[in-house]
């Protein structure tokens, strides 16, 4: 169980780091800090009202998350969950567009099962290109997000734009059949509750049963797993497309429960936060889980407090940078300090 | 007689519980070739190094032209003129070979093209030693072997009075060695002193003065050139101190073909197998004999299904185990001990437990609950606690772990790897106890070892591996010895004299 136990230590020691240097960045902009950390609580935490925001954060980023953790259980490094997240905005939404009048039951399963396979092969190329050829998957990945957020683009600009819309670039408003369901009033949807079964699904599949001590084996030593007949290059296929189509899902409900139509910024950087976040967690969904929560909360609150505590709009970003350095840095340290880590 | 350029004097290198060299004690001559010759993890490499500042000695003092080295790094030691050419080579692959040796060259001017006189003669070593090599291709456009002499120009380059050459032919072609071998007889006469560490006796033959034998650390002769025979020279280098109780089960008294080799022919970078064929029966212990690097590796990992072979078949009991493709895989069925297991044999990340049954857990079946904890204790791993991770044991405690999963079941048949390596004589007696025990339960064993003493005692026939091909099988009928053994790994007669 040391595994556990350090993760712990690890994801404690970075948090306690970051509410310093927090406390630090507002005393240099001259805000008491206290103060200001109290409302980053409140904006996250404090009521319905932002709790809501914060779960509406939480969903694209655990989703983001959990699909860079896929591939990475594996010792892949995926960067494109931001394509496919518009990729998955893609498949879905021409679900929607073709059949705009099929009733919600048929509609919403047609329509995440679109954008999953629209994400699925999107994570499939890189894969295959990694199995097959050697090409480095990291970085075909980064490149394929450019190729999809322009797809997104060219396509709302051009074929798919709203002639109502006044030459604003968006689709039409998606019909209430093709609207994830919300609780009342807020920006909770089904999208969230399918993020958390998958991330608590993921952690079954890569924790129990024999696919994980294969991925395990492959992931330990490929030369050793091929010895016994695993082959690499399938696992990298099969996880990739998996993360890809996770990915899918997050892009998909954010055109139908938060915006309503496909436009040409769906996504805030959620692909790269939940890189991030997938690898400060050591790509363990049940890690994964709340660390999102936090960042979704993070993300949330500092749009409320630039808004309503006269910071600069920056300190968002900078919150949310120092966030992640102090993640990837920390673990570092903490095993370098150790008198006699394990190499 | 001259005086020596430089000076071992009773150096030894510890690392962690392992001697590296042991009390070594050598002299180098300036306008000599001194060879230093001895097998893998003999230490020939870790004694040029401790010259070469990469290690520093534990004990024992290295003198240069009389007064104590004061060499701290490689950088350092190319400032007093000692250079080193490395088995693996530490050439840019983006730039071309003239940037390479500009790079490395001290007389390098700020402005660096063509035109400027200053930097043509930073390609006068590569015109004599290598003039096929065009200096405006890129690196990473050259061969292994034409690598091999850039980097050795870049070393001549600095003017260096000690040039130390680790494994310099390994990589090349016959031609090239030959320019090689030239070239450093050429060095010699300049009265630059040559160090070359090779276990190629066709290197020593070809220029050495000097010979010195490495075994375990220590180095075990001196000699001039002439004085000794190919073969007492093999003997020194396998060593035959060490005598062990060694009783191979009796040879079965009816055949029953089981494993069978068909014309295997495979490529590797560096290597080729040509047409390997060899039938081993139910019962039957084969030893491979061969110097390292002749394609006992490769030809292990043909067997065990790993590497591709390009043509010819593998059969077990009918079956063939042979890998067409890289993209396919296949779990072998042979209980097969690779060499290096760290590498290649462990999972380290994961249990104890978990790596005797990784045949079970990456064939889906994750109930396996084999008795983990007595095989530990049977194959002498320590400690055996099954819920520790493997990265934690020591190398000699992986190679047992490896064992017990390759050996502790039945199989119907062995592919063994060195499988001693690195273990204490106890373990050893264990090891080689396992090994007869599944050829006595009917097992086909073929066992690729470097210890000629060791495979005369334990295998019923004995086969040759040279240059990726079976050069004989012998029967080991008690009138096999080192000698006849080791002129055939060499290729060379072993009354011959090096001269």
């Amino acid at each position: 169980m040391s595994v556990h136990r350090d993760t712990v230590l690890i994801v404690g020691a970075t948090i306690l780091t970051f509410f310093l240097l927090t406390i630090g960045f507002f005393v240099l902009l001259g805000k008491p800090p206290f103060e200001m950390i109290g409302m980053l609580l409140t904006y996250a935490l404090g009521d319905g009202y932002s709790i809501s925001q914060t779960l509406a954060k939480t969903t694209p980023i655990l989703l983001c998350a959990l699909a860079a953790a896929v591939p990475g259980r594996l010792g892949l490094i995926s960067v494109g969950a931001e394509g496919q997240l518009y990729a998955g905005a893609i498949t879905g939404t021409a679900v929607v567009l073709a059949a705009p009048d099929l009733p919600a039951a048929l509609m919403l399963p047609m329509m995440l099962v679109c954008a999953a396979l629209g994400w699925a092969f999107y994570g499939y190329v890189p894969g295959i290109l990694r199995a097959r050829m050697q090409i480095n998957e990291t970085i075909t990945t980064l490149v394929l997000n450019y190729v999809a957020v322009l797809w997104v683009n060219a396509l709302v600009f051009g074929p798919w734009k709203d002639p109502a819309s006044q030459g604003w670039p968006a689709t039409i408003t998606f019909p209430g059949a093709a609207i994830l369901p919300a609780l009342p009033s807020s920006r909770i949807h089904l999208g969230l509750l399918i993020a958390i079964a998958l991330a608590i699904g993921l952690h079954f599949f890569f924790t129990r049963g024999a696919s994980s001590q294969k991925i395990q084996i492959l992931a330990g030593n490929r030369k050793v797993g091929e010895m016994f007949g695993l082959n690499f290059g399938t696992w990298v296929i099969v996880l990739m497309a998996m993360g890809g189509a996770i990915a899918g899902i997050a892009g998909i409900a954010e055109v139908s429960a938060i915006q309503g139509r496909l436009q040409p910024t769906i996504s805030i950087g959620y692909g790269l936060t939940g890189f991030l976040v997938s690898w400060l967690s050591r790509h363990q969904p049940l890690i994964i889980l709340p660390v999102a929560f936090l960042v979704g909360g993070l993300v949330a609150a500092s749009d409320a407090l630039q808004l309503f505590a006269k910071v600069p709009a920056a300190s968002a970003i900078i919150l949310q940078g120092l966030l992640f350095a102090i993640a990837l840095a920390v673990p570092g340290i903490i095993k370098s300090m150790r008198p006699n880590y394990e190499r | 007689m001259q005086k020596a350029i430089a000076c071992f004097e009773n150096v030894t290198r510890r690392f962690g519980d392992l001697i590296a060299v042991n009390d070594a004690n050598l002299e180098i001559f300036p306008g000599e070739v001194t060879a230093i010759l001895g097998e893998n993890g003999a230490g020939k490499s870790t004694l040029m190094k401790l010259l070469y500042g990469v290690h520093t000695p534990s004990s024992g003092r290295i003198l240069i032209n009389g007064k104590p080295s004061t060499i701290s790094g490689p950088a350092d030691a190319m400032i007093n003129g000692v250079g080193m050419v490395f088995q693996n080579f530490s050439l840019l692959p983006a730039l071309t070979v003239r940037d390479n040796l500009l790079l490395a060259w001290p007389k390098t001017p700020y402005w660096v093209s063509e035109k400027n006189k200053r930097t043509t003669e930073v390609l006068a070593n590569l015109k004599r030693l290598a003039p096929h090599i065009n200096p405006y291709s890129k690196v990473s456009n050259l061969s292994v072997g034409e690598q091999q002499l850039v980097e050795l120009c870049k070393v001549l380059n600095l003017s260096a009075r000690i040039v130390i050459l680790d494994e310099p032919t390994s990589v090349l072609t016959p031609a090239e060695s030959q320019r090689l071998h030239g070239f450093i007889r050429q060095l010699a006469d300049e009265g630059v002193s040559v160090v070359l560490i090779t276990h190629k006796l066709a290197d020593v033959e070809a220029c050495a003065d000097r010979i010195a034998v490495m075994r375990q650390g220590q180095i075990v002769d001196v000699s001039t050139r002439g004085q000794k025979s190919m073969s007492e020279i093999v003997t020194l280098m396998m060593g035959s101190d060490v005598k062990r109780e060694i009783s191979p089960p009796t040879y079965p008294k009816k055949r029953v073909e089981k494993l069978f080799l068909n014309k295997i022919c495979a490529t590797a970078p560096g290597m080729s197998l040509k047409d390997i064929s060899l039938s081993i029966a139910a019962g039957e212990i084969v030893g491979l004999a061969g110097v390292a690097g002749n394609g006992q590796a490769l030809l292990a990992q043909v067997i065990a299904g790993i590497h591709p072979a390009t043509s010819g078949d593998v059969v077990l009991d009918g079956v063939s185990l042979i890998r067409r493709t890289q993209m396919e895989t296949l779990s072998t069925p042979l209980g097969y001990i690779p060499e290096k297991p760290r590498e290649n044999a462990v999972v380290e990340n994961m249990t104890l437990s978990k790596n005797l049954n990784l045949r079970e857990l990456a064939s889906g079946n994750i109930d396996a609950t084999e008795d983990t904890k007595n095989l530990l204790t049977r194959f002498h791993v320590n400690p055996p606690e099954m819920d520790r991770r493997a990265s934690t044991l020591s190398g000699g405690n992986l190679q047992k772990l490896v064992s017990a999963r390759e050996l502790g079941w039945p199989r119907a048949a062995i592919l063994a790897c060195y499988p001693t390596m690195g273990l204490d004589l106890t373990a050893i007696q264990m090891i080689y106890r396992e090994i007869f025990a599944q050829a006595e339960a009917g097992a086909a064993v073929l066992w690729i070892s470097e210890d000629l003493d060791d495979l005369i005692a334990g295998s019923h026939r004995i086969a040759i591996i040279r240059d990726g091909q079976l050069v004989a099988v012998k029967n080991n009928d008690g009138k096999l010895n080192r000698d006849t053994l080791g002129a055939l790994m060499t290729g060379l007669h072993p009354e011959r004299r090096i001269a």
